[in-house]
């Protein structure tokens, strides 16, 4: 692979940015000393294209961009090894959450669609239903990614072994929800909440 | 010797035991009934949004876990939890209000209600071993798992994050080992039990999950493991119903049963296969407990 020249320019280097994911995430980014603990134990590292102890470095260089434009906050498992790990107490994982959030806020440019439709269907099922309905989850997902023939073989024995529930659970008590969901909606409106 | 106490639960299943994961469900039912242990299931409870909701919307999140705790306060007892994840999820909200006036006040307003704040949220694991104890489980064994080798596999959530208040040591548990100890199985030092399963990527990246999957596999068979125990049901959703799926890839053979706790404990316990959703298995585990004399 080519690797790019880094430049660092105030125009590259948007540090209202970064103090959103300071926020968001309760961590401080110049905390890290690039240890790369975070890395060595990151089950997901190696698929991706900046492993957890860089992306905090270029957290700390302002250069955002790079980190959204590319995959490595999509594969983040959330396994939480790294915040466990690190000398420091940069919490990680919570950097990760807060990257994907501003990412799916603006509806950034990423590659990894997939875990990002399959997240909003998950979601979309909570505000519809309460619960998660499995075999809806499943379904949209294969026929919005176009994956008609995906995890065909797996399906007829989950239906049997009664794991995939061809009628869903709902809660009850759907007005509760919605009414969450709306009052946090409301509040970002209003700048009350990030 | 004291007098044996009533422990009575609020039970949270969460969204996969009442799904995929009906087995977890339903031998954690028949094994507290069994071991005397009440459990009343939380009123109206919602999805704590698991994975994806924290992975995108934090605030989201936060107020799904809050509104459950609130609801978990009609039932009388200490908050039971199956899931590794619904159970890191609860504790972590929890935890993060506790910390932060800010985000407190906004899951408060977002769920128009306090948050209860020192509820004791509690995974199964930590019910077994401690609020019961081992004593008293061993003395509630009748059919010891003699001869049945367990690889325990604690996967990523269940004891963390560090900073939350937790179920055991963040890098070498044992509690796992424990149990299964008490219930007279042997159990086996392997490299992979605490490894990632990839479990949230099992619908979009199905391939991440069988790499990682395969690993935790390869790992549990080389430690000479009969079978692999687990507490959740995303990690029992990649190891068993994806092993076929792995073992093809891989041009390899595992036949690796893959039980939850409450199943092998509750098979010490005397409780029978069909109490056990032991037939909702996808890897047949019926020749293993034959040949080791279990059923
Ligand atoms: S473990 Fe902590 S200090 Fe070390 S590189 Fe990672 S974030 Fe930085
Ligand atoms: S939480 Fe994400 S970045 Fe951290 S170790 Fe796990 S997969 Fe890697």
């Amino acid at each position: 692979m080519k690797k790019k020249k880094m430049l660092l320019s105030t125009e590259t280097m948007d540090v209202d940015f970064v103090r959103k994911v300071e926020a968001l995430s309760g961590t401080s980014v110049r905390r890290c000393f690039q240890c790369g603990k975070c890395s060595a134990g990151c089950p997901m590292a190696t698929f991706m294209e900046h492993p957890p102890n860089r992306v905090v470095r270029l957290l700390q260089l302002g250069q955002w961009q790079r980190i959204l434009a590319g995959r490595s906050i999509w594969y983040c498992a959330s396994c939480e090894t790294c915040s466990t790990r690190c000398p420091n107490k940069v919490h990680l994982a919570s950097i990760m959450d807060a990257l994907r959030k501003l990412s799916w806020d603006a509806e950034g440019p990423s590659k990894e669609s997939y875990v990002q439709l399959a997240n909003r269907l998950f979601l979309q099922n909570i505000r519809t239903y309460g619960r998660q309905y499995e075999m809806r989850l499943a379904a949209v997902f294969n026929v919005k990614s176009g994956q008609f023939l995906k995890d065909l073989m797996l399906g007829p024995k989950l239906i049997s072994k009664g794991k995939l529930k061809m009628f869903h659970q709902k809660n009850k008590n759907m007005t509760e929800i919605e009414k969450i969901f709306g009052r946090i909606e409301e509040m970002r409106k209003n700048g009350e909440a990030l | 010797m004291t007098p044996k106490k009533a422990l009575n639960y609020a039970y949270y299943p969460g969204c996969s035991l009442h799904a995929s994961a009906g087995e977890y469900d339903l031998s954690t039912r028949e094994l507290f009934k069994k071991l005397d242990i009440g459990l009343t299931e939380v009123p109206d409870w919602f999805c704590c949004g698991a994975t994806p909701a924290h992975n995108v919307d934090e605030l989201l999140s936060l107020s799904l876990c809050a509104k459950n705790l609130e609801l978990a306060e009609q039932v009388e007892g200490d908050l039971a939890v199956a899931c590794a994840a619904c159970f890191s999820r609860l504790k972590t909200a929890q935890h993060v209000l506790a910390e932060s006036d800010i985000k407190r006040r906004q899951v408060e307003k977002a769920i128009d209600a306090p948050v209860p704040l020192t509820s004791n949220v509690k995974h199964l694991l930590d019910i077994l071993a401690r609020d019961l104890g081992l004593e008293q489980l061993e003395q509630a064994v009748t059919k010891p798992l003699a001869g049945l080798k367990v690889a325990c596999y604690y996967g990523c959530l269940l004891t963390r994050p560090t900073d939350v208040p937790n179920l055991d040591c963040v890098e070498a548990p044992t509690i796992m080992e424990d149990i299964l100890k008490a219930a007279g199985a042997e159990t086996v030092a392997w490299s992979h039990r605490m490894e990632c399963c990839g479990a949230n990527f099992t619908l979009s990246r199905p391939g991440v999950v069988i790499q990682l999957s395969h690993a935790i596999l390869d790992s549990a068979k080389e430690a000479g493991a009969d079978c692999i125990m687990v507490a959740c049901p995303l990690c029992h959703g990649n190891l068993d119903i994806r092993q076929k799926e792995i073992e093809g890839v891989y041009n390899t053979e595992y036949a690796m049963p893959v039980f939850y706790i409450t199943q092998l404990v509750g098979l010490a316990t005397g409780l029978g296969a069909d109490k056990l959703g032991l037939d909702a298995l996808i890897v047949n585990p019926m020749p293993l407990l034959k040949e080791k004399g279990l059923v």
